[in-house]
Formats: C-alpha cells, structure tokens, sequence
C-alpha cells in the first residue's frame, strides 16, 4: 500500500495494462518532444508572413495551409505548444509550490494558521476564475508594460522592451493565483492522515525537531496522490491558457497561442474552416490524452478505488 | 531496594473532542486518571487491561507523546509532564517506545540504515565516520545482518520490522523504553524471538520497561509487577507472583478467571463479567467497576476508593478490600 519502490512499479505495471492511459501517455510524450524541440521541427518560421500565399487550404508546402496573414499553420502550432507547455509548467510549479508550503503547514501544525488557510482557500476558489484572471489582467497589464518602458529608458537593457516576458509574467502570475487551492487542500488532507501515523509519532519520540519530520517523515510520504493530481493539472492549465488566450486575456498576438490561434480562426471559419479545425483538434486531443493519462494514474496508484 | 526511575502521580488526560455537525457539542473522553506508581530502575513494569483502558495513553502520557492534563512524572529529578518539545528533547532519549504495529512504525519512504541513522546523528551519538560500525553493532544487537541496513521497511517481514523497530529505539541508548503491545501484532511464532529479544537487551543495557500488553500468560512470565487498569484507572499493582497467586481486586479476579489455569487444583471459581465495559465519555461515579462489580455496594456508586498499599507493596483501588490478603464483605 505505501511501499516506495513497489509502489512506482507497481503502478506502472498497471497503467501499462490501461490502453487509454497509454494512448494519453504517447500524446503527451510526442506534445513535450514537440515543444521541446519546436525551433528544429517547424518548417517556417512562426512569424514570417507570405502575402502571396494567404489562408491557403492545406498543401504539400504549408500541411495545415496559411493563415490571413500568410503565415504557415503547423509552425504556428507548434510554437502554440511551447507557449502551452511553458504557461502549464510554470504556472503548476508556481501553483503546486504555493499549495504544498500552504497546507502541509496548516495541516502539520494546524490551530490558527490552519483555519487562516483554509478560509483563504475558500475564499480563492469562490471566485469565479475567469473574472479574477480578466480583472487581474486588465488592471495590471497597462501599467506593467508602462514601467517596463521607463525601466528600458533608463537602462537601455533590450530585455525590458520583451514584451513577451511581461506577458507570461502576468499569465503565469494570475493563473497559479488561481491554480493553486486544489493542491493546497489535497495536500493538507494528506498531511492530516499522515500525521498520526506511528512513524511519525516515533519520530516525535525520537526528540526530531518537527521541520525535520514535516519534511523528511510527513511530505515524501504525501506525494503520491499530489503526482496524479498534477498530471490532471498540466493538462487543466493548458486548457485554461488556452481559455485566456481565446477571450484576449492571455497570451497576447503574434505569440503563437492555440487559443488566439482559435479565437482568429473563428472569424473567418466559412471561408477558411482549416484555420478553426487544426488548433481546435490539437486542443481537443491533447485535452482528452491528459485526461484518460491522468485517469489512468489514478487508478494505477491507487488500485484499491478500482474495486 | 531498587532506584525509583520514574515517579508519576495523579497522572491524567482528558481528551476534549467535538461532536454534532456543526462541532457544537463538546464531549470529554476520560482516558486516564489519577494514575499513580513508581517506575523502579531495572524492572519490567507491565500494564494490563482490556482494550481502551488507557494503556497506551498511559505510554504516551509519560513520555510526552499526548501532553498529560494533570499529574506530575519525575525523572533525573524533574517533572516532565507538559513539557514542550524543546525542553523535552533531552529527555528523549533516555525515554523511548516501541510500537505495536510493525507495519505503519517505519517510515516506508527511507531505508533502515536511514531510519537508524536518524536518532543517532541528530542526537550526536557518533560521528559519521563512526556510523557505519554503530549501524553493524545496533543491527546485531537486534539479530539482523548489516545487509538488512540498505532495505526499505517493505521487504521485510513483521517479525523483522519490530526488530528494526527495537534497534531504532536502541540507538538513542535509552535507559526506559514503553513497549505498547509491541508483541501483540506478530504471528505467534515470532512473538516468542521477539520477547526473548527484549529480554536478552533488558540484561546487557540495563532497561527498564512498562510492557504493555493484553496477554496475562505473558506478562505473568515477564514481569517483575503488573498493574491491572480498568476505564483509565489502576485498580491494583503488585508484584507479579503475588498478583497471580492472591489477586485482591475484583476485576483483577474476573480477569484472571478469564485464563485457562495450568493447574487444575487451583483453579478459581470462574467469574463471568456481566455487561459492558461502559463508555470512557461518561465513566461511572464513585467506583468505575461498581456497574459489574459482583461485589458492589452503596458508597462504591459516590465514593472514588483510595489509592492504597494494603501489603508489602501490594496497592489497590477497591472499597471491599480492607484486610491485609483477602478482599472482604465477599460474604456479607
Ligand atoms: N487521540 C485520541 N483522541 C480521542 N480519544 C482517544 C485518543 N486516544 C485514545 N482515546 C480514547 O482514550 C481511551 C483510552 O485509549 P487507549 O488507546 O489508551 O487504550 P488502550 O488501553 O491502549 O487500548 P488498546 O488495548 O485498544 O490499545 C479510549 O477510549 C480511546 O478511545
Ligand atoms: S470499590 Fe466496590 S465496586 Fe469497586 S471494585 Fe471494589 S467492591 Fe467493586
Ligand atoms: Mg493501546
């Protein structure tokens, strides 16, 4: 039940019986290749734009045609994966980190912290999401590029005229705000049950200090069902950027986002439906592998729900 | 006489919960009260009782694992009950506990050779150049090869982790270790090699115990005292032989009724317990056992009796005994 090495293989063992999960796994795996490698396998450049070739159907040279302003479909979506991939792995770092510093020590030390926390927890997930990422990105976006452009002025230093980086910042920044509740509640759970386990309790006996049994007896051992819930949430977060991206809210244009990449398509949908078809069936795809993957990992790690 | 290694006195706790949906009832579980006894250096103190009279609270009360809500430990000349983590820490590692279940008392997540390093250098006990030998020596003493220091806590069998356990306890080289029915969980096999385990380490490091368990056959074997608690409190403590041969109170009699007796001569007429042990959220008045007791009385149901040494070291909490050797009023 709560064996390390056993544990992994075992899992893995059953997720290897699991075909959906495994479907979802290859899709992921292929999606984190193509981001990785992205600059290497996209056959033109994102932004270069071909006047004379505009919102072509799909051909040999452009495999999922040209947009209207000539620039090539794949590469697009390729750079959209990066630009996926980037804001779901930050912001479930930045997310998961604040989670699990938040409820292992509410859950470990409880009284009023605890109860501080979970209020906050609450109150965070009460709110509608998308608002508080609009209200947030509206309010600060004006002024974070104003200040970038005084700090260019001052230093000359070419890095705050990236507005790409502010970008992502305020991506990043607004999403794990809202990201990050989910984690810390599950984590206190686990910190909760785990807490008065006997080991721990020996290592109370022992005269261990409780930073040291918190992070060497309690957490190592809390970690499995915060693994599954991060797989989902790679795939929530990507969903989510692209959500933002669609509404204007996300990464701005002519970042290569499979949500701008959407939301364009969806104006000119009659005339060029290819425009609207190729981000929409990446993101169903890789929506869909994420969760058979992330259903899969929960049943593999934890077999006794299955029954 | 032996050194007293640790004085507890009126030692009590009282654990506040809340109940209803909304937490708006407060109930009070009476786990332990008024427990009074000396610890003396060297001897295998045993605590017996059926399930839920405060055994393992008593353990945990006395080495701080629950802070006590009354009563005073001495030991080395000071109390230590309520103490806080910090001013307890010295004090821990002359005072451990072993475990009853083997299979949640390691963490599953390190090694042995981990588990046992831990106490060793957080307490200063080696250095690390020193480590390795004192890993070997600690797994001996235990019965285990070194080898066993690279395994995870899952691949070895109960028998082995209780062991583990037993070293872990070792390393801190404690002069006191609670053994909460740290036999109980294992196959009958193995509970022998493991009580013969503590033994033997009893004689080569001079521990001293307070062995808890449920089995009187056991204890009978072990033990240099026995203490018979009843919904959280001590109702007799007496030597081991004097306490199987004269049981004095009532329940301790109903209990050892329970045992099949090797010799059939001197079997005792058999006392059945009517009823059920009542809840520890609202304990009798006057006397916990008077609801059934064979012999309650009038003041048993308002009068909490004494605490008293009725002979050489034989105490007992029980109205009807009064004389030296015999509970009385027995025929009225
Ligand atoms: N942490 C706790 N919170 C609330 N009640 C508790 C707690 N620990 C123990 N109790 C209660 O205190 C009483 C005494 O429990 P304790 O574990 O000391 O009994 P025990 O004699 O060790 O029993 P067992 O033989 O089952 O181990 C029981 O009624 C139990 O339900
Ligand atoms: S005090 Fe009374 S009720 Fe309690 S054990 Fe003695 S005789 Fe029985
Ligand atoms: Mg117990």
């Amino acid at each position: 039940m709560e064996q390390p090495t056993n544990l992994w293989r075992d899992a893995w063992k059953r997720l290897r019986r699991n075909k959906l999960a495994l479907a979802g796994l290859a899709v992921v795996a292929f999606l984190v290749f193509v981001a990785a490698f992205g600059p290497w396998l996209a056959p033109h450049d994102y932004l270069s734009q071909n006047l004379d070739l505009r919102s072509v159907p799909p051909q040999a040279a452009h495999w999922f045609g040209t947009d209207d302003l000539g620039r090539d479909v794949l590469s697009r979506l390729i750079y959209g994966a990066r630009t996926a991939f980037l804001v779901a792995v930050a912001v479930t770092l930045i997310a998961v980190g604040i989670g699990v510093i938040l409820g292992a020590i509410a859950g470990f030390y409880g009284g009023t912290f605890d109860r501080f926390v979970m209020w906050f927890t609450d109150m965070t997930m009460s709110v509608p999401q998308l608002l508080l990422v609009v209200v947030i990105n509206a309010s600060l976006k004006q002024p974070i590029s104003t200040w970038m452009e005084t700090q260019y002025l001052a230093s000359l230093n070419p890095i705050w005229r990236n507005t790409m980086l502010a970008d992502f910042v305020l991506v990043f920044g607004s999403m794990a705000l809202i990201s990050w509740p989910p984690y810390a509640r599950l984590v206190r759970a686990q910190v909760l049950s785990i807490r008065s386990r006997p080991y721990v309790t020996a290592a109370r006996a022992l005269g261990l200090t409780n930073r040291i049994i918190l992070a060497r007896y309690v957490l190592p051992n809390a970690m499995g069902p915060l693994v599954v819930a991060v797989s989902a949430g790679l795939g929530t977060a990507m969903v989510l950027e692209s959500a933002f991206s669609f509404l204007g809210v996300g990464v701005t244009p002519p970042t290569p986002s499979w949500g701008n990449m959407i939301s364009d398509g969806l104006r000119v949908w009659t005339n060029s439906p290819h425009l609207l078809v190729a981000p929409a069936a990446v993101l169903a795809v890789v929506t869909v592998a994420f969760n058979f993957l992330g259903d899969g990992l929960n049943d593999a790690l934890n077999p006794k729900g299955q029954k | 006489m032996t050194q007293t290694l640790l004085s507890i006195k009126g030692l009590s706790k009282r654990f506040d919960l809340r109940a209803g949906a909304f937490g708006q009832t407060a109930i009070t579980v009476h786990a332990l009260d008024d427990f009074t006894a000396d610890i003396r250096a060297g001897e295998t103190l045993s605590l017996v009782g059926e399930s839920g009279c405060g055994k393992s609270t008593t353990g945990f009360c006395l080495l701080n694992l629950h802070r006590p809500s009354g009563g005073s430990v001495i030991y080395d000349g000071q109390d230590i009950a309520g103490l806080d983590e910090d001013a307890m820490r010295p004090f821990r590692r002359d005072l451990q506990i072993v475990f009853q279940d083997p299979y949640s008392t390691l963490n599953p997540r390190m090694t042995i050779g981990e588990a046992l390093s831990e106490p060793i250098l957080f307490h200063k006990l080696a250095t690390k150049a020193e480590l390795p030998a004192r890993l070997a020596q600690l797994l001996a003493d235990v019965g285990l090869t070194p080898a066993f220091a690279r395994r995870y806590p899952h691949e070895l069998s109960g028998g082995q982790r209780q062991r583990v356990a037993i070293a872990r306890a070792l390393a801190c080289q404690p002069r006191f270790i609670v053994c909460d029915e740290a036999i109980s969980a294992l196959d009958v096999s193995v509970q022998a090699q493991i009580l013969n385990l503590l033994l033997d380490l009893q004689d080569k490091y001079g521990l001293t115990y307070l062995f808890i368990a449920h089995d009187l056959a056991v204890v009978r074997h072990i033990s240099d005292r026995v203490g018979v608690m009843y919904l959280g409190r001590l109702a007799e403590l007496a030597p081991a032989r004097d306490l199987f041969a004269r049981p004095l109170h009532p329940y301790t009699r109903a209990l050892l009724s329970a045992v099949p007796e090797p010799d059939p001569r001197a079997a005792r007429s058999r006392q059945r317990l009517e009823g059920e042990v009542p809840s520890p959220l609202n304990p009798p008045q006057g006397c916990r056992f008077h609801t059934r007791c064979p012999l309650a009385r009038d003041p048993c149901k308002t009068k909490v009796p004494a605490w008293r040494e009725v002979a050489p070291d034989h105490r007992v909490a029980c109205h009807a005994v009064t004389g030296k050797d015999q509970t009385n009023w027995e025929t009225p």
